[in-house]
């Protein structure tokens, strides 16, 4: 009875300190970004480069604490939103979180949390180099013509690479044969071997690729064209208008803060974000992994995650693999 | 890239290490390790490499690989020390050296036997690692002609043939082991519709079957019983004067030499069987062709020769379809590609393109391990000897624990525990019925690319089974497959002797 009594006390004085902590000026100490991808990843290279500028700018550390597992990062997500809401927390991230939900590790909807976008590399059309198609145009009359005639490879069904090729198809009304591999290099592979003859997948996953001219880059799954090593790749939607009704769907690679943390903690996390995505690393680092670097925060940045949950969950949904109706989370079609 | 740039690459890779102090210490230490693995009976390369993987993690990739080759080639080697020493082969693949080397051990040479067996182990890398350099792009090029048909095959083909090769009773026991393997694999969500299967409504084994706590639990859990269970008693180790690199005796066995690494290499290079096959295989052909036969079996330095060259030059052999194909041309190769897999390297055909110099980088690493093992075999070979005198009740407990740490480390699961221990108790009893694990090890490997290709490969061909036939590759491996089923059949067999009574 002591003991508990002592342990009551302990904790009553803990918390009180805490609550006095909370009035000093934030942030008073440092601050843990609970990253839930793996050390050494886009996601994590990426979070590591910001938070060392973001420190710089908010005068404490920010270490980032790899906590990987589950469905969608699902155990990493769930550990930094069990935190307090009080900006000592952060989420690093990407886009394949938001199929968390519906993969059932995750209890909540992406609407609580507030994201901060970072960049990421879009993703485009290519083509093998003896493939008869010169322009995305070529490409989709022939698709037209012959419908699932001509076979498309990307990374596993329900990947992000995928649901471009489905939103391709939607928006250009062309059909083809999808053929899903393990991976973005492997579906690469397959176009060397003349296995498949498009892939969709990132810039920076074909950069190499592209540089050998072992694939021909046909369009841009974004509405702006992309300029690689000086050569401009056009954007599929000057072709296709009706892309912009599915599209774009890019990698998003950033961090979150529970949306109930307090305003003056946003904003204060939103202007050391904004600085450091000037720094000369960051930009250093988008160009070298091709990467449109954003710098979303906000209701702009937000936005894009509730698109990416919609069609990331209800595309699951559709193809059987997901375990928890998007319905009954709420999460719009 | 030219001769002269891949040359550029090697010196500066191998520069790049030994100028690091950390990255020799690695090097070293991981190579003695190996060493102590292979020489204690019951610890073998495969579960050193597996063991090794979850440390790695949080290394670079090339501290990582060092660490990884180091104690690949130093287990692989350290293996003939429990062989020689106490007549008990350390890992399997030292087995045929037992027969050669105790004998030698006994005449009061075990120090000449220990040399030759260092020197014959670092000659051994050293020819594979070149056959690494001149055949990987070879073999890369010829891996533009596979598409998911030839990818199917030759999967199936790896479980077949380490089912027929692996097993000392009859090949259909391999093979049966080896469809468990594959049905292993089947478990968990379907790469290409997502579908789950035979998943028992079970969360954790929706992502699959792990294959490192299968690893971990087949390899490791039936030596932990059978050795704790057998109450092998210690031989009291035989004397060792000097370790003498034999040169002249080197000089002599130059032609066994080269035969020796030629089979190592080829036999390394098809999927799924290791030194063990190697040394085997290396040890009979030099007893056929040898002069004096009958020599062997009481110490005879060919022998030891055969063996011990043979399965070092299969690391090499290994390495090839690995880094060509992705595809682990031995038990250890294959957790070296799970941990190419952690550190976020892709092997296969578009390695060279993607991460240029990496095959000339891993041959590199191979070269700097041979040396670190001869140079610690020869001087310590004395006293890692007297680890053997350590009782096994001893070091196996340890084991065990390293066992779970090991299949918890990967992804922090609890459930792989659950996965590693039951397969460790069904492997063992599969054991003791002769039934051989490499091949369900090899099956779980191989399963998923065989399924996925085989589907990927009809869905490809919108049905349609005549790419089989038609593709020029696909047929020669099918041809090869069919031939490997039936000539191992009793018709076969009862034909054959047909054939030859009338010829």
């Amino acid at each position: 009875m002591k003991r508990i009594l002592l342990m009551l006390i302990v904790l009553v004085v803990a918390l009180g300190f805490v609550s006095a902590q909370a009035e000093v000026e934030y942030p008073a100490r440092d601050i843990t970004n609970i990253l839930v991808w793996g050390a050494g990843g886009g996601t994590d290279t990426a979070n590591r480069l910001v938070m060392a500028e973001m420190a710089k700018e908010l005068g404490v550390n920010v270490n980032v604490n790899n906590v990987t597992g589950g469905v969608g990062g699902s155990v990493g997500m769930y550990e930094a939103f069990a935190k307090p809401a009080d900006g000592y927390t952060l989420c690093g991230l990407s886009e394949s979180v938001v199929t968390a939900a519906v993969q059932g590790g995750f209890g909540n909807r992406m609407n609580v949390w507030d994201f901060f976008i970072i960049g990421g590399s879009p993703d485009l059309v290519s083509v093998t180099p003896n493939a008869p198609y010169n322009t995305i145009a070529e490409l989709v009359e022939a698709a037209k013509k012959n419908p699932k005639s001509i076979r498309a490879g990307s990374s596993a069904a329900g990947s992000i690479h995928h649901l471009n090729l489905l939103a391709f198809e939607k928006g250009s009304g062309a059909q083809f044969n999808f053929i899903p591999y393990d991976s973005s290099a492997a579906s690469q592979n397959a176009a060397m071997t003349g296995e498949v003859t498009l892939v969709i997948t990132s810039v920076q996953e074909q950069a190499e690729l592209l540089k050998a001219g072992k694939l021909r880059p046909l369009g841009m799954l974004i509405p702006e064209d992309f300029d690689f090593m000086g050569k401009k790749i056009p954007s599929a939607f000057k072709a296709y208008p009706g892309l912009s009704e599915y599209l774009p769907l890019e990698q998003q690679i950033g961090f979150a803060i529970r949306k109930d943390a307090p305003e003056a903690v946003k904003t204060k996390l939103q202007q050391a974000f904004k600085v450091a995505m000037t720094a000369d690393p960051i930009k250093k680092f988008g160009a070298e992994r091709y990467f449109t670097l954003k710098g979303l925060v906000g209701k702009e940045a937000n936005d894009i995650f509730d698109k990416l949950e919609s069609v990331f969950s209800w595309t699951l949904w559709d193809l059987g693999a997901a375990k928890v109706n998007p319905q009954t989370l709420g999460i719009p079609r | 890239m030219n001769l002269v740039q891949q040359f550029g690459i090697f010196f500066s890779n191998i520069f790049s290490i030994i100028s690091s102090p950390s990255l020799l210490l690695i090097l070293f230490g991981s190579t003695l390790m190996g060493i102590i693995f292979g020489a204690l009976p019951g610890l073998t390369a495969t579960l050193g490499v597996a063991l090794l993987t979850t440390l790695t993690y949080s290394m670079s990739t090339q501290a990582a690989l060092v660490a990884l080759m180091g104690i690949y080639v130093g287990a692989v080697y350290g293996g003939s020390y429990g062989s020689i020493m106490l007549n008990i082969p350390g890992t399997a693949s030292a087995a045929a050296t037992a027969l050669e080397g105790y004998p030698m051990a006994l005449r009061g040479e075990a120090g000449k036997a220990l040399g030759l067996t260092t020197t014959a182990s670092a000659l051994g890398t050293i020819v594979g690692m070149t056959f690494v350099v001149i055949f990987t792009p070879l073999i890369a090029a010829l891996a533009m002609q596979f598409t998911s048909f030839e990818f199917f095959l030759l999967a199936f083909f790896g479980i077949l043939i380490s089912g027929s090769i692996s097993c000392p009773d009859t090949v259909q026991k391999g093979w049966i082991t080896g469809f468990l393997g594959l049905f292993i694999a089947m478990v968990g969500r379907d790469q290409l519709q997502v579908y789950p299967r035979f998943t028992l409504g079970m969360m954790q084994l929706e992502s699959g079957i792990e294959v490192v706590p299968v690893l971990i639990g087949a390899f490791g859990i039936p030596q932990i019983i059978q050795v704790l269970k057998d109450r092998q008693v210690t031989a009291e180790p035989a004397k060792i004067e000097k370790i003498i690199p034999s040169f002249g005796t080197i000089g002599r066995n130059v032609k066994h030499i080269v035969r020796s690494a030629l089979i190592g290499v080829g036999i390394g290079a098809v999927p799924g069987i290791g030194e063990d096959i190697a040394a085997w295989v290396s040890y009979g052909t030099a007893k056929k062709s040898s002069k004096f036969p009958e020599k062997y079996g009481t110490g005879f330095e060919e022998g030891i020769v055969a063996s011990e060259v043979a399965n070092n030059s299969c690391i090499g052999g290994a390495m090839i379809p690995l880094l060509s194909m992705g595809i682990p041309g031995s038990p250890p190769a294959a957790m070296l590609l799970g941990a190419l897999m952690l550190h976020g390297v892709a092997p296969g055909p578009m390695l060279e393109i993607e991460q240029p110099g990496f095959t000339i980088g891993i041959s590199a690493i191979l070269l700097l391990a041979s040396m670190a093992m001869w140079i610690v075999g020869m001087l310590l070979a004395k006293q890692v000897v007297k680890l053997l005198k350590v009782p096994p009740a001893l070091f196996m407990p340890v084991v065990a624990v390293l066992c779970l740490i090991g299949s918890y480390a990967l992804g922090l699961k609890v459930f792989n525990l659950y996965l590693m221990i039951p397969m460790g108790i069904l492997t063992y009893y599969l054991t003791n019925m002769g039934y051989p694990i490499p091949p369900l090890v090899i099956g779980v490997i191989l399963g998923s690319m065989a399924d996925a290709n085989l589907r990927r490969g009809l869905m490809v061909s919108q049905g349609s089974l005549a790419p089989f036939f038609t593709r020029p590759v696909a047929l020669i491996l099918l041809l090869i497959i069919v031939f490997t089923f039936v000539s191992n059949t009793g018709i076969y067999k009862r034909l054959l002797a047909k054939i030859l009574r009338k010829a």
